[in-house]
């Protein structure tokens, strides 16, 4: 870990309620549980893992919510109704949480398809061995739907809220975002 | 016990002015192994010449990487073996310069470890992790290069921001400083330099939105001494039309004034990261170092000007922090063509044949510059050590092909001079690529490109090395490498050129004409500069063996020291 969580994982229970009214930091997290997973796999395939992901990233993703540059609508509402501290919070709590072993598996030449992709994309130079740090997400093991959906997203100019991803995915062909999803999901965690 | 000869480097001091600090033997007591006492200003004043340490991550002010001793040389070096290797527990890419001071070794790894080794049995000192805070910020994987050495501290900078001064015997941190916030993304990779009562140090962010500096700190205390920043609040400049080899870069110079009305001088997010050590000359009391990219990389529309001084070398005083002189290579970059690799001080010859103190950098346009150092000017500049066609293309929507790729020619890795050949070498990329440009307001800390860069997968890709003559720029020769080169070399009076590459080989060439004498297979890609240092009569070869993220070359986690075998 790259910060200290263990008093805010003791206090848990006794944490009042914050700036917001009525925020109960063990409420909200069974809220995002509802979709994201009692232990950490979702519920439907084209949500993503949360557990375990990078606090950083949690974070920006509740305020680019909230702020209007990611759009879903599920989460832009709920994220609309948390400050800034109440979002660390929550992303603290999420990304102390382990991540789950959710099962995948690749289909011939997907390895090769998807090198090829990431040769193309240079992904390797923020992504490095997919394991995420701070402002970069994990990607290994998450849900093969969610890093298809998510890739697609951007291509399509669907997802904006990085938007140098936009130009790096519509490099990419279906065929080959097809076996990246796999192939990353089926990476372990180091 | 073999004889450790340093009269080569007697030599290479009488034939260069440079000052009384330039290359002069030094194996007096004070540099000999075993003795664990403080480095001192006068060791690092005359580090050129010392054939026992490495004190500097260019091993100089001047930063010639040109090391001095000659045991292992061209008639030997094929015995060469490992000594020992050290594994450190971060598996990841490294780009550690390993610096030795009294058979005492300092490497660094990806996420800020720290290790200080035997340097003779590679066994362990002690170990540093740095504490790292939640939010930090790169483009080009958790890499860091290396610490700087003065007194009784270890210098390093963090991915988080930070500077650390930690205790060179034992590894505890005395004191850290936050250079600037991370959270805007600003960090650190690079390593610092020490001179005097000062830390220098630049900062990363290039792709981030930020406005670049190099600051310095005060070794006792942490406290900042000075700041210069790297894009002034003009940031217009003359309006060039031409880069530096008198290429017309296609600028829309009325649409850029049109903006420039409209949205006044963009110099709060305009980039300008430095990511390479300053050369120090403490005949003038200047520092030379060089200003990459302006942000966002690709997308000139929301940055009108020159940009000043991205994409350029800049002389600063170095007591002060003021500006001195600089020299554009490329005004309003949309390619990310900039300059990283560092600049080195040396004797070159000016136009009419004279020597004169010179500056030598390596660009990513794949030429070496020569610059006359009074007043930053070019001298000349050399052949082409990459293809380059259809420069400069700008970018386009759907992308346009230019060559050199984004990474160069010549990335951050570091030349070394080999006085005596009036050679320079250089490791360049060759990695054809598509410019795409797709404008966008900057994205609240997130990297902030302005498009892509996208390798072209299906075209075939490689690197060189090349020697350059830096007295009339022509290329003396260049031997080609299977896969695209980053690291950095390592230049020696025993007439060798080390230098590794990302499918794990690690070779010696004949510096004079690049024959290959030796190689080796470390089993990961070797992407790292090499050092060089003596202990008790032998003289080692160092380099790390941990891979690359940019160029995802295979990562391990290894420090090889090879001597000759008996």
């Amino acid at each position: 870990m790259k910060f200290l969580l263990s008093v805010l994982a003791l206090s848990f229970a006794a944490i009042p309620a914050l700036a917001m009214d009525n925020f109960v930091l063990e409420d909200e997290i069974a809220l995002c549980m509802t979709c994201h997973g009692e232990a950490g796999v979702p519920v439907d395939p084209e949500y993503p893992v949360i557990s375990g992901q990078e606090y950083f990233y949690i974070y920006t993703q509740l305020r680019d919510y909230a702020a209007g540059r990611r759009d879903n609508e599920i989460m832009s509402p709920i994220a609309a109704e948390y400050d800034r501290d109440q979002a660390k919070l929550l992303a603290e709590h999420i990304a102390a949480q382990p991540w789950p072993a959710i099962p995948a598996e690749t289909k011939d030449g997907d390895p090769q398809l998807a090198q090829k992709g990431i040769t193309g994309g240079q992904c390797s130079a923020c992504h490095g061995k997919w394991q995420g740090d701070s402002r970069i997400p994990r990607l290994a093991g998450q849900q093969v739907d969610y890093l298809k959906k998510t890739m697609l997203d951007f291509k399509n100019e669907a997802r904006m809220n990085a938007p140098d991803k936009i130009s790096t995915m519509k490099q990419l062909d279906d065929e080959t975002i097809d076996a990246l999803s796999r192939y990353l999901a089926t990476l372990d965690a180091h | 016990m073999k004889t450790l000869s340093v009269m080569a480097a007697i030599g290479i001091a009488a034939s260069i002015s440079l000052g009384a600090a330039s290359a002069q033997e030094e194996t007096s007591a004070s540099t000999l192994y075993g003795d664990m006492q403080h480095v001192t200003q006068d060791m690092l004043d005359r580090a050129a010449g010392d054939g026992n340490n490495f004190l500097h991550t260019n091993h100089n002010y001047e930063q010639t990487r040109y090391y001095p001793a000659t045991q292992i040389n061209t008639e030997n070096v094929k015995n060469l073996r490992p000594a020992w290797i050290f594994q450190t527990e971060v598996v990841d890419t490294m780009e550690t310069s390993p610096i030795v001071v009294n058979g005492v070794m300092y490497v660094t790894t990806a996420f800020n470890h720290v290790y200080a080794l035997n340097a003779r049995t590679g066994e362990q000192i002690w170990h540093h992790k740095h504490a790292m805070g939640p939010v930090t910020t790169y483009c080009c994987g958790p890499n860091n290069r290396g610490v700087a050495v003065s007194g009784g501290k270890v210098f390093m900078g963090t991915l988080d921001a930070k500077l650390v001064a930690l205790d060179a015997k034992t590894g505890k941190q005395l004191w850290e400083t936050q250079i600037a916030e991370a959270e805007l993304g600003y960090s650190e990779t690079m390593a610092p330099s020490v001179v005097e009562n000062m830390v220098l140090i630049g900062t990363n962010g290039g792709e981030y939105g930020i406005r670049g500096f190099v600051k310095a700190f005060d070794t006792e205390t942490g406290e900042l001494i000075w700041t210069f920043h790297t894009v002034p609040e003009n940031s217009v400049g003359v309006w060039a039309t031409h880069d530096a080899t008198g290429r017309d870069m296609l600028r829309d110079i009325d649409a850029e004034k049109a903006a420039l009305e409209k949205m006044g001088d963009p110099y709060e997010t305009l980039g300008g990261g430095v990511w390479q050590n300053p050369a120090v000359d403490l005949e003038t009391r200047r520092i030379y170092f060089v200003v990459g990219n302006p942000s966002p990389d690709l997308d000139g529309s929301l940055r009108p000007g020159d940009n000043l001084y991205t994409d350029s070398l800049v002389a600063v005083d170095l007591d002060t922090g003021e500006y001195v002189c600089h020299f554009q290579y490329i005004a309003h970059d949309v390619w990310d063509l900039d300059a990283v690799s560092p600049p080195i001080i040396t004797a070159v010859k000016d136009n009419e044949g004279n020597d004169r103190k010179g500056i030598l950098h390596a660009g990513k346009t794949g030429h070496v510059y020569i610059h006359d150092a009074e007043d930053c000017s070019m001298l000349r500049f050399s052949e082409a050590m990459v293809p380059q066609e259809n420069m400069w293309v700008l970018p386009t929507a759907d992308g346009a092909r230019m060559l050199p790729g984004a990474n160069g020619g010549v990335e951050w890795s570091p030349m070394a001079i080999d006085p005596n050949h009036r050679l320079t070498y250089a490791i360049n990329l060759h990695q054809p690529m598509t410019y795409t440009v797709r404008s966008t307001p900057y994205p609240e800390g997130k990297l902030w490109l302005g498009g892509s860069f996208d390798v072209i997968p299906d075209e075939e890709q490689w690197g060189n090395v090349t020697a350059v003559n830096y007295d009339t720029g022509k290329i003396a020769w260049k031997v080609r490498t299977q896969q695209p080169m980053i690291g950095g070399v390592l230049a020696t009076a025993g007439g060798l050129l080390f230098s590794g590459e990302g499918n794990g080989l690690f070779k010696a060439y004949d510096s004079s004409n690049g024959s290959e004498l030796w190689r080796f297979q470390a089993g990961a890609g070797v992407n790292a500069p090499p050092s060089s240092y003596t202990v008790e009569g032998e003289q080692y070869i160092v380099v790390a063996a941990g891979g690359n993220a940019q160029l995802n070359f295979k990562r391990g986690n290894n420090i090889i020291a090879f001597t000759l075998a008996d």
